[in-house]
């Protein structure tokens, strides 16, 4: 579309351009062909147009006030449940507390591995078939070097756990 | 529609008073009327709910076609301005922001419910066809009914494709008749921001429109 026509858009959709921009609009295919698929498209946005007589009910603002009341002032809540950005929120709250829980987990369990005082952190008992034997074998070799009853005690207690 | 595509400067206006038309939203009759109800002077609002009670009507049920649904979006629309006019920041007049609040609710309900065949399923009778034949002079007349409603489905659609202040400044140009000095004063914008606003609109709603032409085609 040229510019002149362009220019006077406005003028032209409504149907009231001046003399030059009709003469162009005569003399421009391209023109005439934007300009009218406009115009179209100005008549179908003016069906949008209600009839004269379109009124709310009488009694409007009565109940415009029930509403309001049955809705109450807007809940901090409404912020998360009815926009999208609240429910990203929400869900980044979710996921972070969930990594929390897990981490916390994690580190008490990690907290619960038997370290004896002196000793490498190694697992007391590895299981398998054989784990009696290597648990008495265990208690054997501890009684034998540090003769700890403590130790005895926790290699015991572990064994039975797992 | 090659040569519509990009973004087109149009030039100032030539007296260089037309492009600024600036209302001083602040110190008007109406922001006076907006504070009483900001600090919850129900009297206040019960004035804007009569005051714009036709106007928002009017909106929703021209895009709507159903008394009901108009009614009830009217009300929703009262009850959003209650709970949210302490936001109005009187950068635009209150029935821009009225307009734009009930124009969304069109739209919300709309989404929501999935409305396809929205002419057809509302309550628009033989009587309200009459008077669509009769109310615009600028129609054709020789266009059938069916057709004319056909094209309202259809521009409603479209109109979803644009951005809300689009929107809004369309319906408000040729549904409410507004004209473009009328429009810079109710937002605060110049009058070629405006004019350069409505040019980009009708632009996209036309190759919206030729999009979805080419869609149906092709699903045929």
């Amino acid at each position: 579309m040229h510019r002149l026509v362009r220019d006077h858009i406005e003028d032209v959709v409504a149907g009231v351009e001046a003399a030059p921009v009709a003469e162009h609009l005569r003399a421009c295919e391209e023109c005439r062909r934007d300009a009218a698929a406009m115009r179209a498209q100005s008549a179908a946005l003016r069906e949008l147009r209600a009839p004269d007589d379109a009124e709310p009910r009488p009694g409007f603002y009565a109940r415009v006030m029930e509403r309001i009341e049955a809705q109450g002032p807007a809940s901090i809540w409404n912020l998360f449940i009815e926009s999208a950005f609240g429910r990203r929120i929400a869900v980044a709250s979710l996921a972070l507390a969930l990594l929390l829980g897990v981490y916390v987990i994690s580190s008490e369990r990690a907290a619960d591995q038997p370290i004896l005082a002196g000793q490498q952190a190694q697992p007391a008992v590895v299981l398998g078939e054989d784990a009696p034997g290597r648990v008495i074998s265990q208690m054997d070799q501890s009684s034998m070097g540090q003769s700890s009853d403590d130790a005895v005690l926790v290699n015991l207690v572990t064994y039975q756990e797992q | 529609m090659s040569s519509l595509s990009g973004a087109i400067p149009f030039p100032a206006t030539k007296d260089g008073t037309r492009g600024r038309t600036r209302v001083d939203h602040r110190n008007s009759e109406e922001a006076a009327l907006v504070r009483r109800v900001q600090a919850r002077d129900e009297m206040a609002f019960r004035e804007i709910v009569e005051r714009y009670q036709s106007k928002v009507f009017s909106i929703i049920y021209g895009i709507l076609r159903n008394r009901n649904d108009a009614e009830d979006i009217a009300q929703q629309v009262f009850a959003k301005i209650y709970f949210s006019i302490r936001n109005f920041d009187f950068r635009s007049s209150l029935l821009t922001w009225i307009y734009k609040i009930t124009v969304n609710e069109c739209y919300d309900y709309l989404r929501k419910k999935r409305v396809r065949k929205l002419v057809y399923e509302s309550d628009f009778s033989a009587e309200d066809a009459q008077r669509m034949e009769a109310s615009d002079p600028a129609v054709d007349p020789r266009t059938p009914v069916d057709v004319r409603l056909a094209q309202r489905d259809l521009i409603v659609k479209l109109l979803a494709k644009v951005s809300e202040q689009d929107r809004s400044l369309i319906l408000l140009k040729e549904v409410n008749g507004h004209s473009v000095e009328e429009l810079a004063a109710m937002t605060g914008l110049n009058e070629n921001t405006i004019k350069v606003k409505l040019f980009r609109t009708r632009q996209k709603l036309l190759k919206a429109a030729s999009r979805l032409t080419r869609i149906r085609t092709a699903g045929t």
